[in-house]
């Protein structure tokens, strides 16, 4: 059995087109099987709602009186990228507001102009003879100005990590909120309704490719940017006109600590051209895997801990060595599901067509990381030997060692050198002038530390974010074998 | 009598005798306590206690120099305008107060809610606001 794109908008045209979700074939298939599902069904509709960081608009303003060809820009105080003609920019969601900083951004824009409230202009120049204005501010809605394209390099991710932490403090990602100790797991993406999920192939999604996007029609315009379809990490990049989107789908978001985003509303109809694409697209969220990934390893290769299924993901908890993790979404699957069934409707209603692609994804391109040319340097490439005292030491040697090896910090340790803490001379000069003799009431015990193969930029933003300025680097068994200082870094 | 949550959180409670430590630590106060819940989450052990409202000051005091965390409980509420349904500051809370609903939408049931704030900056929308 063969259906074309003709034969299926034909049945669009007529009204007796047989539309069903990505989820829904699930079922389709498990009742009636493939051979009878891909007679009776003809489109799959698929969808996801999520932070897409690759994301941004393309607007064009019209010409001032006199023309200006902008330097630099701002949308809301939100820098926007201007390397292009006079009046054309780029509003990149994760840039942020220069005064709001993480509280607004590039995103909020899109959103906030998409929604048809005003937005501010402000941009300058180095003046030209054909430019002669020097700057501009102005406000704007999205109807008074010539084109509003979004236009995504990275969207709709096939499938993505669950991301877990290992490490003794909370970190604040892109993937959200991360407990210590492994507190808690986040995932993204939707599983089975996932776009890219029920057509792994790309048999009809590619270049040209006419999706739902932001609330509006869209266009699939070439595989997007890090596209790593080997291992299912395939991505694609969008375009759409902004004018024709709503605030529903297209939502600023902001990470604590780690910058602002935009949730973008994506859907893909998937034609049942054949039984295979009934098959693919009947994939549920049991054969969909992913890799839960430790976060509290800060490299490009963090660890991956174990392969999950996404039906596991979606009962709230995942099991890690024994212990039950409790885990959310950062996508919405409530929205996903509506963008499944607006595009149903749509389908449906004889307002939506389906189109082959000009050239489909590839397939085989894979994913590499950068160059750099500089070599990584880690904290046993600089670190220096610790000056040590051991713990039952008195105060008196402590301040010897200070002043004769001029060294602002002692590490502390018993005799078999397992680090006990570290005191500064600043604690041993308040010390004596206090009168005290003990050395247990100045030492601070709970130390932050180093290894030898954390990378330096890890080791400096360690000692930046505790506001210290030397850390003791320690070997697996915790004993001492030395010491980093900023001097060191500098 | 008013309801405040304890948080103990893991390391620093490690046996029994540890928990019966604290609980001793609140007892010396010669208090009338009601024990209402308890539960373990990602964050420690919760109480969720009820005391007479002039000694939470004292008690408060008392165990936060032991690096307890103690809250009042349900301070926090959803902007419902703002909440986009993600989820993300669901696997945050220590309790159920935080869910999804049959629908995939997310649901506060303030009851269940021990105040613990740990969901506070989990949310992209700044739809979690302290009461
Ligand atoms: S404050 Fe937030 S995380 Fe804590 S119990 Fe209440 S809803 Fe859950
Ligand atoms: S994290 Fe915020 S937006 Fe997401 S479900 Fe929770 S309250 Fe709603």
């Amino acid at each position: 059995m063969t259906k074309t794109y003709n034969e299926i908008n034909e049945k669009i045209k007529n009204g007796d087109i047989v539309v069903v979700t990505a989820e829904e074939m699930v079922k389709v298939v498990e009742d009636k099987g493939i051979r009878v599902a891909a007679e009776e069904i003809d489109v799959v509709t698929t969808g996801t709602f999520g932070p897409m960081c690759s994301s941004g608009a393309f607007l064009n303003f019209g010409h001032a009186d006199p023309p200006i060809k902008f330097e630099h820009l701002w949308l809301n105080d939100v820098h926007a990228y201007h390397g292009n003609a006079a009046v054309d920019c780029y509003i990149g969601c994760t840039r942020m507001s220069d005064v709001r900083r993480f509280e607004y951004g590039g995103g909020h824009v899109i959103e906030d102009l998409v929604s048809g409230k005003p937005i501010r202009l402000r941009g300058n120049s180095y003046t030209t003879d054909c430019y002669p204005l020097a700057e501009v501010d102005t406000e704007f809605t999205i109807n008074e100005i010539n084109q509003a394209i979004l236009c995504n390099p990275r969207n709709a991710y096939q499938r993505y990590v669950c991301a877990v932490n290992s490490s003794d403090k909370t970190l604040y990602t892109y993937m959200g909120k991360l407990l210590p100790h492994f507190g808690n797991a986040h995932y993204a993406g939707t599983g089975s309704l996932s776009p890219l999920s029920n057509d792994p192939d790309y048999e009809t999604i590619g270049i040209g490719t006419r999706i739902f996007l932001g609330g509006g029609i869209g266009y699939i315009i070439g595989e997007g940017t890090q596209h790593s379809p080997s291992d299912q990490f395939g991505t694609i990049f969008v375009k759409g006109d902004l004018k024709q989107m709503s605030q529903e789908y297209l939502r600023g978001v902001t990470y604590e600590k780690y910058g602002t985003s935009l949730f973008v509303g994506v859907g893909i109809p998937i034609p049942i051209l054949n039984e295979g694409l009934a098959k693919k697209t009947a994939i549920s969220d049991k054969e969909l895997l992913t890799d839960v990934v430790d976060y509290g390893v800060p490299r490009r290769g963090r660890p991956k801990l174990k392969q999950v299924n996404y039906e596991e993901l979606k009962s709230g908890f995942i099991d890690l060595n024994g212990k039950k993790v409790k885990c959310s979404s950062l996508s919405s699957l409530f929205y996903a599901r509506r963008i499944a069934e607006t595009l149903k409707k749509w389908i449906q209603g004889g307002e939506f067509f389906l189109n082959p692609p000009a050239e489909r994804l590839p397939t085989e391109t894979i994913f590499i990381p950068m160059k750099q040319t500089s070599k990584l340097k880690f904290v046993k490439d600089l670190k220096r030997d610790a000056i040590i005292c051991y713990d039952d030491c008195d105060l008196k040697t402590v301040a010897e060692k200070i002043i004769n090896q001029n060294m602002n910090h002692i590490i502390i340790t018993d005799r078999n050198q397992n680090l006990k803490g570290i005191v500064t001379s600043f604690d041993v000069t308040k010390a004596i002038a206090k009168d005290k003799t003990d050395l247990d009431e100045i030492i601070t015990k709970k130390v932050i530390v180093t290894t030898d193969n954390e990378p330096i930029d890890v080791a400096a933003r360690k000692m930046k974010q505790n506001d210290i300025s030397a850390l003791p680097v320690i070997d697996e068994k915790n004993k001492v074998v030395g010491i980093i200082t900023s001097e060191e870094l500098m | 009598m008013t309801i405040i949550n304890i948080t103990l959180p893991f390391g620093i409670i490690k046996d029994i005798s540890d928990y019966s430590r604290f609980i001793n630590e609140i007892l010396k106060y010669d208090i009338t306590l009601n024990i209402l819940k308890f539960s373990t989450g990602s964050n420690g052990i919760n109480l969720l206690i009820d005391i007479p409202e002039d000694k939470i000051k004292t008690i408060t005091e008392s165990l936060r120099k032991s690096n307890i965390i103690v809250n009042k409980k349900g301070r926090v509420f959803i902007d419902d305008e703002k909440c986009v349904d993600c989820g993300a500051c669901i696997s945050l809370c220590p309790t159920d107060a935080l869910h999804l609903d049959f629908e995939e939408r997310l649901e506060f049931s303030y009851e269940k809610c021990i105040g613990c704030l740990l969901c506070l900056d989990s949310c992209p929308r700044y739809a979690i606001e302290e009461m």
